[in-house]
């Protein structure tokens, strides 16, 4: 569903992704790991067609997103850090907006407010304008705006990031049940502990490479921090080919 | 889409005190603009119908009298001021109102309001055409600065961009959005101006003023548009929405305030008018050069015209030399029909010196359309100087029946009673009264046909500027 063939992209100078190859099928949920500046954050924005690559090529359901962007994003919902809204609209304006934004034309708004349960959110919150928000109350609203879309793909950008534990695990096994229902899922994140949690790989990156792309299921959470570690520390390729 | 976006945009402003704000502040605007030019226009009508009235009942009450003197004393041209004055006044208050139709002598008008008020009330002299034209690009750059820059600032850029929607439709449904406010208010004012101008103390015709409205409605339209597309392109162009807020503050005082005044000076300074004294000084100059011997073929051909009009029939030389006139009343009809071309001359000169200011500043117009918009606007609703020269001309054709007719009467009649001889007290009631049709709506659009061509050109460039700058613009 989503796939990158020698992904690069170059800022002037500096070269913020370095060929990067990854892959995530339907069904599968796949973590990026990395310290900040490490390239998770612009493979996302090389997906969502925001970023031109500078060569390789990234691809979203087989198609080139640099060839049609808006198709791409039609199979496409993203989450980001900052989930942005419109602050004088309710919860449910921004979501009903953004689902005909999606290309939704009649959204039911009971279906639509469903999502504020699948999501956490009271009803409430869903007639309250989005100023008066926490972070993590508009986070929630992000993804409930992902799931209403019904995207092939999810793309997240360290969406865990406000969120209190018990909100972040509901969140995980949300993103589990849309895997499960078929969901190619790429989650940037920094909290290994979530990423061995809900993925089913693990990729880690550093200075735009892609150092280790790991099997969730064949380590545990001691084995993923030290690897980690291990990456951070030093130049990392050794220690990921050691992995 | 489209409809959401638009709706979505409408609910922020709804909901935002400061575009609501300003919105009040530009309806009190134009509704103090709407009684402004309602109480001018309906006690300029009253009074010109009643100077109308005691001109007439003078001109018909002087008795037996010399009708070279009548003609000294003269009638009054009034210029009804039209309808949609009420909208923009234009030029009127400074063109004058009132042409005073003597003997020898081609006048222009008076009355000018422009010239009697004091300074001060210039500043408070609000015209709903000039509180639309100033504070309209205000009103869509007020709101059209964070259409693009406050998305791109807050992240809900991507976020509507990520959700699936095309930056195109994105800046059609932005473009509509803003624009419609405008042109809204706009047409509302338009729309009340004309009711206003329908319910004139003066007859008016209802089918003129409605094409005129809707005339007046696209020009608008064609503004508010240029307007908004600019707030966009330059809301897709800067950074912040501080910077384009900025931007397009510098812009509406250069484009709207200053360029208009500069254009206006430098027009002048160019192609200057003369002053009234200069102009007299030298178009009674012009005459007495211009005027040729009594001998001459030149005044003899002036002799035969003059007579032959007033017998209906070819006359000679000879014929003229010996019939019993009144050479009195000959001579003055004479020296009118020398001394017109020397007058049309003048006023020629001076209307196409008009005319060049007007070029001037529509060369200025590729820096501000606004100098378009008070082009169309004065234009349509018949304020212009264009209108004005049409009112000048037709005055002219009356002083000329009106003249005619008095030396005429004098030359066959007053046989050698030279300027004893006195008309009948009957004979001012064949004096036609002068019954001024206004211009003609074709005659208006195409004296604003350029303006308007140029206008949505403005409005075409800036929608491409603006769309390619929202196409191209970074996300993040």
């Amino acid at each position: 569903m989503l796939r990158t063939e020698n992904l690069t992209k170059k800022f002037g100078a500096k070269l913020a992704l370095d060929e990067l190859n990854l892959q995530v099928n339907a069904e599968d949920i796949v973590c990026l790991l990395g310290a900040n500046g490490a390239g998770k954050t612009t493979t996302i924005n090389l997906f969502l067609g925001f970023l031109d690559p500078t060569s390789g090529a990234a691809f979203v359901n087989g198609r080139n997103v640099a060839d049609n962007v808006e198709a791409a994003r039609a199979d496409l919902a993203y989450v980001p850090e900052q989930v942005s809204l419109y602050p004088v609209l309710t919860g449910l304006e921004n979501l009903v907006y953004f689902n005909r934004l999606a290309g939704k034309d009649t959204p039911d708004q009971q279906v639509l407010r469903t999502y504020f349960d699948r999501v956490g959110l009271d009803q409430d919150a869903a007639d309250t304008k989005v100023e008066s928000y926490s972070k993590g109350m508009r986070q929630k609203v992000g993804l409930a705006i992902a799931l209403a879309k019904g995207a092939k793909a999810l793309l997240l950008d360290e969406p865990l990031s406000g969120l209190d534990p018990k909100a972040a695990n509901e969140f995980c096994t949300l993103l589990r049940t849309l895997a499960d229902n078929g969901t190619a899922v790429l989650m940037a994140t920094h909290d290994l502990f979530r990423a061995k949690e809900v993925g089913d790989r693990i990729g880690i990156m550093k200075a735009g490479r892609l150092l280790d792309d790991l099997k969730a299921s064949e380590i545990n959470h001691s084995q993923l921090e030290s690897i980690y570690l291990d990456h951070m520390h030093d130049g990392g390729s050794a220690a990921g080919e050691a992995a | 889409m489209i409809s959401a976006i638009i709706a979505k945009e409408w609910t922020e402003y709804r909901r935002d005190g400061r575009v609501v704000g300003v919105l009040l502040l530009l309806a009190l605007l134009v509704a103090v603009g709407l009684v402004t030019g309602w109480s001018g226009l309906s006690e300029q009508q009253r009074q010109a119908q009643a100077a109308q009235r005691d001109d007439q009942a003078t001109f018909l009450k002087q008795g037996e009298k010399n009708p070279h003197s009548a003609a000294h004393f003269g009638r009054m041209a009034y210029k009804p001021l039209p309808p949609l004055s009420v909208f923009d006044p234009g030029a009127s208050p400074y063109l004058g109102q009132v042409i005073w139709l003597e003997a020898h002598a081609q006048d222009p008008a008076m009355f000018r309001p422009a010239e009697d008020a004091p300074d001060l009330r210039r500043l408070a002299d609000l015209s709903v055409a000039g509180v639309l034209s100033l504070l309209i690009p205000l009103l869509l750059f007020l709101i059209g600065y964070g259409t693009f820059a406050s998305e791109r600032e807050r992240g809900t850029l991507r976020q509507a961009v990520s959700s699936g929607s095309a930056l195109q439709k994105l800046f059609t449904g932005k473009l509509l959005a803003v624009a419609a406010i405008g042109i809204g208010v706009a047409v509302i004012a338009i729309t009340v101006s004309a009711v206003m101008a329908m319910s004139a103390p003066a007859g008016v015709l209802w089918s003129d003023i409605l094409f005129r409205s809707v005339g007046l409605m696209f020009g608008y339209a064609l503004y508010g548009v240029a307007f908004t597309a600019l707030a966009l392109f330059v809301s897709a162009r800067t950074k912040t929405a501080t910077s384009a807020l900025l931007v397009l503050l510098s812009l509406w005082a250069l484009s709207v305030v200053v360029l208009p005044r500069i254009a206006a000076t430098a027009s002048e300074h160019l192609y200057p008018t003369p002053d009234s004294e200069t102009f007299w000084s030298e178009t009674y100059q012009t005459i007495r050069e211009s005027r040729p011997d009594r001998d001459s073929a030149e005044y003899k051909a002036a002799e035969r015209l003059v007579l032959s009009r007033a017998l209906g029939r070819e006359v000679t030389d000879e014929e003229v030399a010996a019939m019993e006139l009144n050479r009195s009343g000959l001579s003055l009809e004479v020296s009118e029909v020398i001394d017109a071309n020397a007058f049309g001359a003048a006023y020629d000169q001076l209307y196409e010196a008009y005319e060049q200011q007007q070029e001037m500043r529509r060369a200025f117009s590729i820096l501000s359309p606004a100098i378009l918009l008070h082009h169309v606007s004065s234009g349509l609703a018949g304020t212009d100087t264009a209108s004005h020269r049409h009112f000048a001309m037709e005055a002219e054709k009356q002083r000329n029946v009106i003249v005619r007719k008095m030396n005429e009467d004098m030359m066959l009649n007053g046989a050698g009673e030279s300027f004893a001889y006195l008309a009948d007290e009957d004979f001012w009631e064949s004096i036609p009264d002068f019954r001024y049709q206004p211009v003609s709506l074709s005659y208006a659009l195409r004296s604003v046909l350029w303006d308007f061509l140029l206008l949505a050109l403005w409005a075409a460039v800036a929608l491409w500027l603006a769309w390619r700058a929202a196409r191209s613009q970074k996300i993040i």
